[in-house]
């Protein structure tokens, strides 16, 4: 990344404002800025590095700001580095040690909310307004994307829950009940007929191995059982070594049969395969599964539903491990601050680019804002037609049922929620009972003795 | 400038001049560095907040030995690095006795044996990755074909698997190591030994037992140091396999130390580890002068 | 006709190529086994029965590789464009990878070679600590100062290039060519080098040609060690370089690895390119390998 003119370009910012209180209203915003605003253009020239995670939207988020760089900075070219999840620990820790982090971060809440707590991100408020205040879908606010000390740090680029997948012909042909009605007990039971009655195939799987993804999927039972890992209000306190922790340890446990022989190494990828190459009947995913199925393995794709996880007998809950993926800007040696602001603006108003975003992974990343989530033209997509329902429970049905381990059970940002995943503790907590035996009510102890250390060493950022 | 020519071209200035460069760069880039690392092993360091990083003493040694995990570490480290040895200098002496004839085309067979040494561990571990992949690898269809095994073998999936797996990437890959250096010494061991004990009316074991082995004594015991010292330490053959896991049954001191430091930003206790490494190493190493007699040698 | 003699060494030899034969056969067989998966369609990767020579014969794997082909991702009506692909960037990884091997294998063997004459033939205080120092040096394992390493070169501002892996390699083979160039200097006979300084010669024109041309199977010894690890490594590409195009070979292709699809046939061609290097100067130089081996001075 080599700057060639460190010429800043701040004018027309109060044109800018105008505009983006016109795209508050969230109608035909889509161009707006690039067509209409007459900046001075921004001399600098080079690659303006962008994070993301693997998959398209991310290179789609990055072509509406390399559109917006042909007509506003014609030296800039926005590449978006696709981080593996099970990697970004450790290329956030040598980027920002290096000083050389990317100009524009697009990641999950527990890592958006380590960075901002730190410090190390740029307030954005200004351009919430620009992009629309009033935008956000029913169910969701602000701060679940990243709210420290009455700043906003993070911007929605979307939201992303894992449900229970479900293959129907097989729930059809054993006559087991509606998924949308089980709880865990009706989860464990078709888990159980599946694994017995159809040779060769588990009845479930979720990740079990020491990584990012077990630690989401093992969140959600956590949430729903009432269990916490830590809880905001009182100091962040460790919950961890609580019956709630117990149970849902024992349910993997008891899920543990009838899950694939080799979902103690699983991670993201591997629980993927499982489900899109008929090896699991059901299973905990984002959208992305039905994704790869329908490039894949179409029969696969047609007989899988997604529904909300099954309730908790005792609580009711059916929470999901949602991902509030953002938007944010790293404050420190980022020489295109201006730039990837004026180009996130640029992205986030336009309509065609937001519903390009959203249908470039059906229905793995859902719109964050109502004229998006009701635009007519984002129904515009097979998936649309052929899982409605599927579509809609990513869209919106989950989010009266999200949850996020940087915000447990949606009562408060919580910065320590990163730490927590580059350790792994919640993994490790659930592979200290399905590899090491060890029993449910210890292993909720030695884990609540690693998040009690990480309050400790990090409890500079909680006062 | 005659004075200057003068100067270089005397003996000692020529000497100095020569060997200055190794000094310069091995204080820069070997001696600072490890240095550095013995310091860090006494301050807390996040390298997200270098503005925060204190000295806190013994601390981050504390937490080492109190650390179940680190014990853990230290305890599969010995498993593997003991396994891994007896496999190579068993496979490795074997392999060279049978390349240790003058037969046709055994330059071929040399070259082929030879070659896993100089395969990238990232080109190892993938392909690993792929032929024991439990659903689609060829191991387990070849192993279920052939009717060795009933149900596929989970090699990455279970902690005894695994670390077998780790080991036996390990002796693929560094047992030409051993076979090379035996190899060397078996061309040097005369022959007329080996008649002597044919005479005697030795067969082939006895042979092997009252004449080769004693002669390869010497280079068995410098190869298996210095493969103790290495395979000890490794990080690469393990981390690009497995990670560590399942749980955290493969780690060894050098993935506890990365792990600390990347995953868990606690710098000071990876560099802590790293000490401790270093005066293991120490210990292997005074071993190794000792066997080599390496001092005695020098003019 | 055969004596019993000729007959038993004859069912001798055979049973030694036989074992010999199964031996390199299991030896080479993942390599063989990537290589056949790298030419296959995709359809006959995942077959039942696999075949070991592949049916239908494709090189798309390699093509993808070499011209960079973009991916796409299919979501119904839509093609996005992937965003960068780790193919797309497999020949700028591949010449990263280039230039920091020869780089830093060209500073350690002048380092080491002019740093070994003066050990041998010059008498200084110290002399003899140097190679104790390297013999060291060369076994402690790079995790160990890979991150006070790291943080020297972010002050130094030379993360994220190119320069920081060549300076990180010569780290890791400086100390085992010293001391195998050390080990070799030793064996030449100081006598030739003698005579041509009785006969009028500088110290510079013996060094040059006397001394150089003798060492010169030392020289490639050291030089095919230097290259093997620098080409092999990955912990220091990993924690060194923060920009894809800056990646070396070994961490860019862990890429392909993660996310939520992998393309076996991609990564195996990548495993094969990435190999072929080393394979035709093991081939090419390998009786120095020997000699190097001979020195007890190999870094692994």
């Amino acid at each position: 990344m080599r700057v060639k003119d460190q010429h800043t370009n701040k004018a027309g910012l109060g044109r800018r404002e105008f505009l983006g209180g016109t795209a508050a209203l969230g109608l035909g915003a889509s161009g707006l800025f690039g067509s209409k605003s007459a900046l001075a253009q921004s001399t600098k020239t080079g690659t303006v590095r962008v994070w993301g995670e693997p998959g398209p939207y991310g290179g789609v988020g990055v072509a509406a700001m390399n559109e917006w760089a042909q007509k506003n900075a014609p030296g800039l070219k926005f590449e978006i580095e696709t981080i593996p999840w099970d990697n970004v620990y450790v290329k956030l820790m040598t980027d920002l040690a290096a000083k050389r982090p990317p100009s524009l971060i697009s990641v999950e809440s527990p890592i958006a909310m380590q960075m901002m707590a730190e410090g190390l991100l740029l307030p954005v408020d200004d351009l919430v307004e620009k992009i629309g205040r009033n935008r956000l879908v029913d169910g969701v606010k602000w701060d679940y994307w990243g709210n420290w000390k009455g700043k906003q740090y993070v911007i929605p680029a979307h939201h992303q829950p894992h449900l229970l997948l479900v293959r129907m012909d097989i729930v059809k042909e054993l006559g087991l009940k509606d998924p949308d009605t089980w709880d865990w007990n009706d989860l464990l039971n078709a888990a159980k007929t599946i694994s017995e009655k159809k040779q060769g195939m588990a009845g479930f799987c979720m990740a079990l191995g020491r990584n990012l993804c077990t630690d989401y999927h093992f969140a959600a039972l956590l949430h729903s059982a009432g269990g916490r890992m830590y809880d905001p209000s009182n100091k962040y306190e460790v919950m961890f070594d609580s019956p709630q922790t117990v149970e849902a340890l024992n349910f993997v446990k008891e899920l543990r049969p009838y899950m694939p022989k080799g979902a103690v190494e699983y991670s993201f990828l591997q629980v993927v395969d499982a489900h899109v190459t008929g090896q699991t009947a059901m299973s905990f995913y984002w959208g992305r599964t039905l994704g790869r199925a329908a490039e894949e393995a179409k029969p696969v794709f047609e007989a899988t539903e997604a529904f909300n996880h099954a309730k908790h007998p005792k609580t009711g809950r059916r929470n999901n491990w949602n991902d509030f993926q953002g938007w944010c800007i790293p404050a420190q040696n980022n020489p295109f601050i201006e730039e990837v602001k004026q180009a996130l603006v640029y992205q986030q108003t336009s309509k065609e680019w937001l519903i390009k975003y959203c249908h470039s992974l059906m229905p793995n990343v859902a719109p964050t804002y109502k004229d998006i989530a009701d635009a007519p033209e984002l129904k515009n997509h097979p998936f649309y037609q052929s899982k409605s329902k599927t579509v809609d429970t990513y869209f919106k049905a989950s989010l009266a049922h999200s949850s996020s381990t940087a915000n447990e059970l949606l009562q408060g940002p919580n910065p320590l929620a990163g730490y927590v995943h580059g350790r792994s503790i919640l993994a490790q907590t659930v592979q200290k009972v399905v590899i090491d035996n060890m029993k449910p009510e210890d292993a909720a102890k030695w884990g609540a003795r690693e998040l009690e250390a990480i309050r400790k060493e990090n409890a500079r950022l909680l006062g | 400038m005659r004075r200057l020519h003068a100067l270089l071209s005397s003996d000692r200035a020529v000497g100095l001049l020569f060997i200055a460069p190794f000094v310069v760069t091995a204080i820069v880039f070997m001696v600072y560095p490890v240095v550095e690392a013995i310091r860090m092993a006494f301050y807390s360091y996040n390298p997200l907040r270098p503005d925060l990083s204190a000295f806190v003493g013994i601390a981050n040694f504390e937490f080492l030995f109190s650390d179940p995990l680190f014990w853990d570490s230290l305890w599969q480290a010995t498993v593997w690095t003991l396994l891994s040895i007896l496999f190579q200098t068993i496979l490795g002496v074997g392999i060279a006795m049978l390349l240790h004839r003058a037969l046709f085309g055994m330059a071929f067979f040399r070259g082929l044996l030879l070659f896993p040494y100089i395969v990238p561990t990232v080109v190892i571990a993938l392909i690993w990755r792929w032929i024991f992949n439990p659903e689609i690898g060829v191991v387990n269809y070849s192993l279920l074909a052939s009717g060795i095994i009933r149900e596929p073998v989970y090699w990455l999936s279970t902690p005894t698997m695994a670390m077998a797996s780790t080991i036996m990437l390990n002796v693929w890959k560094y047992t030409p190591f051993v076979v090379i250096c035996v190899l060397a010494r078996l061309q040097t061991v005369p022959l007329e030994l080996y008649d002597a004990a044919k005479v005697d009316g030795a067969g082939f074991i006895r042979r092997f037992i009252d004449v080769t082995l004693p002669q390869l004594r010497e280079v068995l015991i410098v190869v298996i140091v210095f493969r103790t010292i290495w395979t000890f330490n490794k990080f690469e053959e393990i981390y690009l396999l497995t990670k560590g896991g399942p749980g955290t049954s493969t780690f060894n001191l050098a993935v506890y130390s990365f792990e600390q430091s990347m995953a868990s930003l606690r710098l000071g206790v990876g560099a802590a580890t790293g000490v401790v490494m270093m005066i293991m190493l120490l210990i292997g190493s005074i071993v190794y002068l000792r066997i080599t007699k390496f001092g005695e040698e020098v003019r | 006709m055969l004596t019993r003699k000729q007959l038993w060494r004859a069912a001798r030899d055979a049973l030694l190529y036989v074992s010999l034969c199964t031996v390199t056969f299991i030896v080479c067989f993942p390599l063989i086994w990537a290589l056949s998966t790298s030419l296959k369609p995709k359809s006959e990767i995942f077959a039942t029965p696999p075949t070991l020579v592949p049916r239908t014969l494709t090189f798309e794997n390699y093509e993808a590789l070499l011209t960079g082909r973009q991916q796409y991702y299919h979501s119904g009506p839509q093609t996005a464009p992937s965003g960068p692909t780790p193919a797309q960037f497999f020949t700028r990884w591949f010449v990263n990878s280039v230039i920091v091997t020869a780089g830093s294998t060209l500073i350690s063997i002048v380092i080491s070679t002019l740093a070994a004459y003066s050990l041998t033939r010059f008498r200084y205080w110290g002399r003899s600590v140097v190679p104790y120092f390297s013999l060291l040096g060369y076994m402690v394992p790079s995790i160990i100062f890979v991150f006070p390493l790291f943080l020297m070169m972010v002050r130094l501002e030379l993360t994220d290039s190119l320069w920081s892996l060549i300076f990180g390699y010569v780290s890791i083979t400086l100390p085992f060519c010293m001391w195998l160039m050390w080990a070799f200097m030793r064996s030449i006979p100081i006598e030739i080098e003698e005579a041509a300084l009785i006969d009028g010669a500088s110290r510079y024109q013996v060094f040059r040609q006397v001394v150089l041309p003798t060492a010169l199977p030392g020289i490639i010894a050291a030089s095919i060690f230097a290259m093997i690890v620098s080409w092999n490594d990955y912990l220091f590409g990993r924690v060194f370089i923060n920009s894809l195009d800056n990646l070396t070979l070994t961490v860019g292709v862990m890429l392909f690895f993660e996310g939520t699809h992998v393309d076996w046939g991609l990564l195996m061609a990548a495993s094969v390119l990435m190999t072929v290097p080393m394979a035709i100067l093991f081939m090419a130089l390998q009786r120095h390998l020997v000699a190097g081996f001979g020195a007890g001075a190999v870094k692994g």
